[in-house]
């Protein structure tokens, strides 16, 4: 295949997400921990700033803060789980939104250029969270007992047709929704990237190292390609850190819900 | 259809996510126990019953939860 050609191209694969360590010897010390480290940093500041001088008139910073926080408030928690019992929640959410969208968006950041939740770990961890959360405050609503009822038994379903339907709404309920939660973001960002990647380094590659005509001309459409993909890739990374948010609302106004 | 006596839960941005985690869900059990039955009797179709038999329960229960909600 690369015959008669320089150097040969090495696609990237998953090895490309084992970033070094930034400082020798600190080996948890990587990229993903420093941009998920500099993302709390900057929310921290935003909101703070935001909110430390919160007046009457608002400044630009106050007003762009209560933007953003209005915009979790009332298009995601207030939504998902209803205008009596979401404000306990917002905290949550709202964090949680913007930490994911901070880290996906560091993606097309120069300098940084990797997605924090590429590395499933990081996916595992806020599905848990989420998942840990909406199943608590449905024992704590509707008790144990009740609780599991609650998340075994469909609504609508006919009496004779439930002990078929149980296995079913258990798994999908308690098993399926915080593993796809993770999947979903891990996924998505870690195929963005690796697109990315494919034609930006194959590009790359055809353009300066193939030494062939033929293939610099097909370069430069990849790397054409790799333009788009990139602004693909950031609607993306809203488009994931919002389902996620709105996913985790969605299953804690269910596991409040009484529909039963 | 049937008679509702649940107010259903509103529609919102997830529920096409919820569908599709019911269907994995579906398939996960029954697919499961088919598979779990076929090394259990030594036979090799009963994890392609499994899925069918979930898919299609799964679709029923989707019927009766959201079918008629129009």
């Amino acid at each position: 295949m690369t015959a008669g050609v320089p150097t040969e191209f090495i696609a990237p694969g998953p090895q490309s997400f084992n970033t070094p360590p930034i400082i020798d010897g600190v080996d948890w010390f990587t990229k993903p921990v420093l941009v998920a480290a500099l993302s709390v940093v900057v929310i921290v500041w935003f909101f703070w700033g935001a909110s430390r001088k919160a007046a009457i008139v608002p400044t630009k910073l106050q007003f762009a803060g209560e933007l953003g926080y209005n915009f979790v408030r009332n298009s995601i928690a207030r939504d998902a789980i209803g205008s009596q019992d979401h404000m306990k929640y917002v905290p949550y959410l709202c964090g949680l939104f913007y930490f994911i969208l901070l880290n996906n968006v560091a993606a097309s950041i120069p300098l940084f250029q990797f997605p924090t939740f590429s590395h499933i770990g990081w996916a595992y961890v806020a599905a848990v969270i989420s998942w840990v959360i909406y199943n608590a405050v449905g024992i704590k609503k509707h008790g144990l007992w009740g609780y599991f009822k609650h998340q075994t038994m469909p609504a609508g379903v006919p009496l004779w047709l439930m002990p078929l339907m149980i296995p079913i709404e258990f798994i999908s309920n308690i098993v399926v929704r915080p593993v796809s939660l993770s999947l979903r973001l891990f996924a998505n960002m870690f195929a963005g990237h690796i697109l990315l990647l494919v034609f930006v380094l194959g590009g790359e590659y055809m353009v300066f190292e193939s030494g062939k005509i033929f293939l610099g001309g097909v370069g430069i459409i990849t790397f054409i390609m790799g333009i788009a993909i990139a602004g693909l890739e950031l609607f993306v990374q809203c488009i994931q850190a919002y389902i996620f948010v709105v996913l985790t609302a969605q299953y804690i106004g269910s596991a409040i819900a009484d529909d039963h | 259809m049937s008679e509702q006596k649940d107010p259903k839960p509103s529609p919102g941005a997830g529920d096409g996510w919820r569908v599709l985690s019911y269907l994995i869900g579906g398939v996960l059990v029954y697919g499961g126990i088919g598979f779990g039955l076929d090394r259990l009797l030594g036979t090799q179709f009963l994890v392609l019953v499994g899925i069918v038999l979930g898919a299609g329960l799964t679709i029923l229960m989707l019927h009766f939860r959201y079918g008629s909600r129009s």
